[in-house]
């Protein structure tokens, strides 16, 4: 007890010095917000090193083995669940019209895979070459579009969402107006509608259709409806913006359209 | 202002005190909206406390000093941390620059036998550590070591040839 006190004596300074030191850095960690927020943040980073340290020891106890054999039976477990299972069985549904022939089919799709909300986005969906989802076939939602499939694996595809800055849609309005529908990357709520001549009419809340131009869409899918008009001076033309009447980045099902006709389509659109 | 006298030392205290919050706090420099060039005046005070005050009572008024510019700051404990870690290095400076004879730990009226020389090295030692350990506490992390050293090169000439100058004038006798 005496050698202790005479330590303590002999390095006062110390023991002071390090007292006042968690007493300073208390204070600085609970009273400035810069240096309490990378406090936090290391703590967040090296917590987490610190605690599989942590694991490492209780793992040494005996448990690595035990670990194993559970871990063993989960994944044994996990691959029976029906989330593992590739789903071959075929969604596939047409209009039906007697009168004409069948253009176009649609195909019972999931998005299994998205990316990160930014100016370009993908998602992926669950369909491929195998039930013949091809590059440049549209996707539709419950309500609305999603986008265009650019690329095809046998089993999945990747489509490029409305919301991308490639984004091109042949859209128009009831009065057969038509123009280019785009995203600008700002809003995922607004799409703008540009390359509608100015002396057309176009009224807030008309409703946006798909035209079926480019044989991506069918003809007449909504695709939103009109929130502003803006003339554009000199151009003869008018951007329209279009609140969606979806939400593309948040759709879990989607459809795939797909065009019986296009390819006779496109050999009459690439004929001189 | 001479001498190491209990009212020397409070003087000393209020003038440096005085000195950083009202003049030199208004001195920073930088760029891109962030400084880099802060001059410390004030650990000067805890140099400059005689050689006879108990260490642990060196640590406790570098603390209470620290805090003191710490609440006129309001970096509530960056400079009371920095401060206290400079009183407690203080002792390893003054154990290798002691003099052959070892320091005349008797006042003697004027204190010439530490001479300007004496305090150049002590008060470079006292700077850097203030200031690189200062530096590093406001950063907060290893990460910012950039930040740190660039401050540091930036400040501490400053810091260190205001100390001197100042210290020439007050040449307290430790």
């Amino acid at each position: 007890m005496e050698r202790i006190l005479r330590i303590f004596l002999a390095n006062g300074s110390f023991f002071t010095f390090f007292g006042l030191q968690i007493v300073c850095f208390w204070l600085i960690i609970n009273y400035n917000s810069t240096q309490s927020e990378i406090a936090s943040e290391t703590w967040s980073l090296y917590g987490g090193w610190f605690r599989s340290g942590k694991d490492v020891i209780d793992n040494y106890l005996d448990l690595d083995e035990e670990n194993e054999i559970l871990l063993r039976e989960n994944a044994q477990l996990r691959a029976k669940l029906p989330e593992s299972y590739y789903d071959t069985t075929v969604d596939q549904d047409s209009i039906e019209d007697e009168a004409r022939l069948q253009r176009f089919t649609y195909l019972a799709t999931r998005v299994v895979n998205r990316t990160p909300y930014n100016p370009n986005n993908t998602f992926v969906l669950d369909r491929g070459e195998q039930l013949g989802v091809i590059p440049g076939q549209g996707v539709v939602g419950e309500s609305g579009l999603l986008g265009i499939i650019d690329v095809t694996t046998s089993r999945y595809a990747r489509a490029i969402s409305i919301l991308h800055l490639d984004t091109r849609i042949s859209a128009g309005l009831k009065n057969k107006a038509f123009g280019t529908l785009r995203w600008d990357g700002q809003d995922a709520r607004y799409m703008s509608l540009s390359d509608i001549p100015e002396y057309i009419t176009v009224n807030p809340q008309d409703t946006v259709y798909t035209t079926g131009y480019s044989n991506v869409f069918p003809t007449g899918i909504a695709i939103g409806t009109i929130s502003e008009i803006e003339v554009q001076p000199g151009t003869g033309n008018q951007l329209l913006r279009v609140r969606l009447i979806n939400d593309p980045l948040r759709q879990d099902l989607a459809y795939v359209v797909q065009d019986l006709f296009k390819e006779e389509l496109e050999n009459l659109n690439t004929t001189e | 202002m001479r001498g190491n006298s209990l009212g020397a030392n409070v003087g000393r205290f209020v003038l440096l005190f005085f000195l950083q919050v009202f003049v030199f706090r208004q001195v920073s420099l930088g760029w891109s909206g962030k400084e880099y060039l802060f001059i410390w005046l004030y650990p000067l005070f805890i140099a400059a406390l005689p050689l006879r005050t108990p260490r642990p009572g060196v640590v406790a008024l570098a603390f209470l000093a620290g805090l003191s510019v710490d609440i006129a700051y309001g970096t509530l404990g960056l400079h009371a941390s920095a401060a206290t870690a400079t009183g407690y290095f203080r002792q390893f400076p003054l154990k290798f620059l002691e003099p052959k004879d070892g320091y005349k730990t008797k006042s003697t009226p004027e204190g010439r036998d530490l001479g300007q020389a004496w305090w150049v090295r002590y008060l470079a030692y006292v700077t850097v550590f203030y200031c690189v350990f200062y530096f590093s506490v406001e950063a907060f992390s290893p990460v910012f070591w950039q930040d740190i050293l660039l401050k540091c090169l930036l400040s501490i000439p400053v810091s260190y040839l205001l100390s001197l100058i100042l210290v020439s004038f007050l040449r307290p006798r430790l």
